[in-house]
């Protein structure tokens, strides 16, 4: 019986990920798509990144997930408290954003002066794990209507590896959506696009702000 | 900068009165055709404001034809229609609601008139969950004929005739900022860096994700400076009042100053995600402006006069413009060395060059006369109401 409780939950979080996935990808794409537009042309590079970012979401939905289980019951009080842990995240979203957006800067001038042919455009000194992880973490926490309908859900779930699971399997639905970034690795990465990628990102990340400092006051000024 | 009223590269006549009114002949009768419906009217501001337009769009293209050139006669119209489509819409929205702003329940009531510079957001939620975020009606009522639908079919068709030329021959928000950019004699601001030319790209992908994240038409609600001049939403929180001063704040800043200072058409050259969007046209299209690097002497006047900067040194050297061309013939009426014309596209660049700039004018003239001269016309009936003999 339990087994079958446990499948029944398992496939419910699956096809609620399947389902809720689009709106994922709507809500993930402001960041993932200036980001994958900014790094290397060729479907491998683009799926390493992918899995990184999608990895660290993960990781984030893991994370929430155990505190999505640790609210339990008080889950309306502490929704109401996190517009102060929402506003900090899209904040620190930005910040991600920024730098990643003012780094075409330094490369330029790490690369002036060198023979053309050893300057690759939109490719790092150092290769920008960090970058895809930050943002996918960030992302990961960050709230989002699919995210709300899971998160009620796993709280009526009775044990913590249930709620993890629960979490695991609706990112694993929801992960599905978003394969076709990788094909992205199939644009031609001009000097243009990667600095269009840079725009959007400080654009982006000038939008985040915005709604992180509007969350942070509108907490402030109404609790 | 050459100044294009400065440099005049075709004599005055270039063609005779005879055969110029034989080529505009075809853009009367359209015009004719496109005023039919004002005669069938009672109203005798509407048939004046009519006969005006239709004799004003058959003159500037007779203009075109008589001197063989295209920008200053399209910047007449087109600015025209910049300054007096605004006097036309607000009259209506105060005519029928009392204000410029729009309610919240007329906005549920699906009774938004459609802008084209909606649709780049439109896509991905229709396609992800088949929902139109914008609110209006998908077809046309009683209300509200300016439907979803129409406008859409309107702007496809002739977005495949004519590109992007849309931007210089259609849009109706294009001419506040070309009349800015031509009250200054110089301009006062020479540099500008050229990934600025990026930024409407920039612009496009960051509202069309977030128009899908949010499920709104993210541009229409937050960035669009013909707010000023059209129609926003009632300032009822802190939140619209912040928008009300974005909408302003771009439209002092693109719209007004830096068009006076560059001379050149800053919104759309450096921030309106729509142009961006309606270059990708330009592949499809058949016109194009080319450089023949036989008689180019690389003399940069073509790329100082371009309002939109879609002319760089590398592109002239491959022969080109840029993708976001307006098609607007500023660059082929200032070079002195006719380096830079018209072309169809499949031919050898060079060949019959006036033939391609004719075709070209045709499908642009019949689009800005039936899009833009009903505008006009509809505009001059508002303000012919308002004078006293009437």
């Amino acid at each position: 019986m339990a087994v079958l409780s446990f499948s029944a939950s398992i496939a419910e979080a699956l096809v609620l990920g399947l389902a809720t996935g689009p709106v994922c990808v709507a809500s993930c794409g402001p960041v993932v798509l200036p980001w994958m537009l900014s790094q290397p042309q060729g479907v491998a590079a683009q799926s390493r990144q992918l899995a990184l970012f999608l990895a660290a979401r993960l990781a984030g939905y893991l994370i929430f997930a155990a505190g999505i289980w640790a609210a339990g019951a008080s889950i309306p009080r502490s929704w109401m408290a996190s517009s102060w842990v929402f506003g900090s995240i899209r904040i620190l979203l930005a910040a991600g954003l920024l730098v990643y957006a003012a780094g075409w800067r330094r490369r330029r001038c790490a690369s002036a002066g060198r023979p053309a042919a050893l300057v690759q455009i939109g490719v790092s000194p150092r290769p920008k794990v960090e970058g895809a992880f930050a943002l996918g973490f960030l992302t990961g926490v960050n709230f989002c209507p699919p995210f709300l309908v899971a998160g009620v859900r796993a709280a009526q779930l009775a044990s913590l590896p249930g709620t993890l699971l629960f979490f695991a399997f609706f990112f694993a639905g929801t992960a599905v959506w978003f394969l076709p970034f990788v094909s992205f690795g199939f644009l031609r990465r001009t000097p243009a696009v990667v600095t269009v990628a840079r725009m959007t990102a400080a654009l982006m990340a000038c939008w985040y702000v915005f709604t992180g400092i509007s969350s942070l006051i509108e907490r402030a000024v109404y609790g | 900068m050459a100044s294009i009223s400065s440099v005049p590269r075709r004599p005055a006549a270039y063609r005779g009165i005879g055969r110029s009114l034989l080529l505009t002949l075809p853009i009367a009768l359209w015009s004719l055709l496109m005023f039919s419906r004002a005669f069938q009217q009672p109203d005798r501001a509407g048939w004046a404001g009519a006969i005006v337009v239709m004799l004003f769009m058959t003159f500037l293209f007779f203009m075109m034809m008589r001197t063989g050139t295209t920008y200053r006669w399209r910047r007449y119209f087109f600015v025209a229609l910049g300054f007096l489509f605004p006097v036309g819409f607000i009259a209506a929205l105060i005519s029928v609601r009392g204000t410029m702003s729009i309610p919240i329940e007329r906005m549920v009531a699906g009774d938004t008139p459609f802008c084209f510079m909606v649709i780049p957001m439109l896509i991905v939620p229709a396609a992800l969950t088949r929902t139109i975020i914008f609110p209006g009606s998908i077809l046309p009522t009683a209300s509200n004929p300016h439907s979803i639908a129409v406008m859409i079919g309107l702007w496809l068709a002739l977005s495949l005739v004519v590109g992007k030329a849309w931007c210089s021959y259609a849009c109706f928000f294009g001419g506040i900022e070309e009349g800015f950019a031509a009250v200054a004699r110089r301009p006062r601001i020479r540099r500008i860096d050229p990934r600025l030319r990026l930024v409407p790209w920039a612009m496009l992908i960051f509202i069309v994700a977030l128009s899908a994240a949010l499920f709104e038409p993210v541009y229409c609600t937050w960035f669009c400076p013909f707010k000023t001049v059209t129609e926003f939403a009632r300032v009822r929180s802190i939140e619209t009042a912040i928008q009300m001063g974005i909408f302003i704040t771009l439209f002092v800043a693109l719209v007004v100053v830096l068009p006076i200072l560059t001379k050149k058409r800053t919104q759309c050259a450096f921030f309106c995600p729509f142009g961006a969007f309606q270059s990708l046209f330009n592949k499809i299209n058949l016109f194009e402006i080319r450089f023949n690097r036989d008689k180019c002497v690389d003399c940069t006047l073509c790329q100082s006069a371009c309002p939109t900067m879609a002319i760089s040194a590398d592109s002239v050297r491959e022969g080109k413009t840029l993708l976001n061309c307006m098609k607007c013939g500023a660059c082929v009426d200032v070079c002195k060395k006719d380096a830079a014309v018209w072309h169809l596209k499949g031919t050898r660049v060079a060949l019959k060059p006036e033939r391609a700039r004719l075709l070209f004018l045709y499908g642009a003239w019949a689009m800005a006369t039936m899009f833009g001269g009903s505008i006009l016309g509809n505009s001059l009936a508002t303000i012919l109401h308002f004078l006293p003999w009437k």
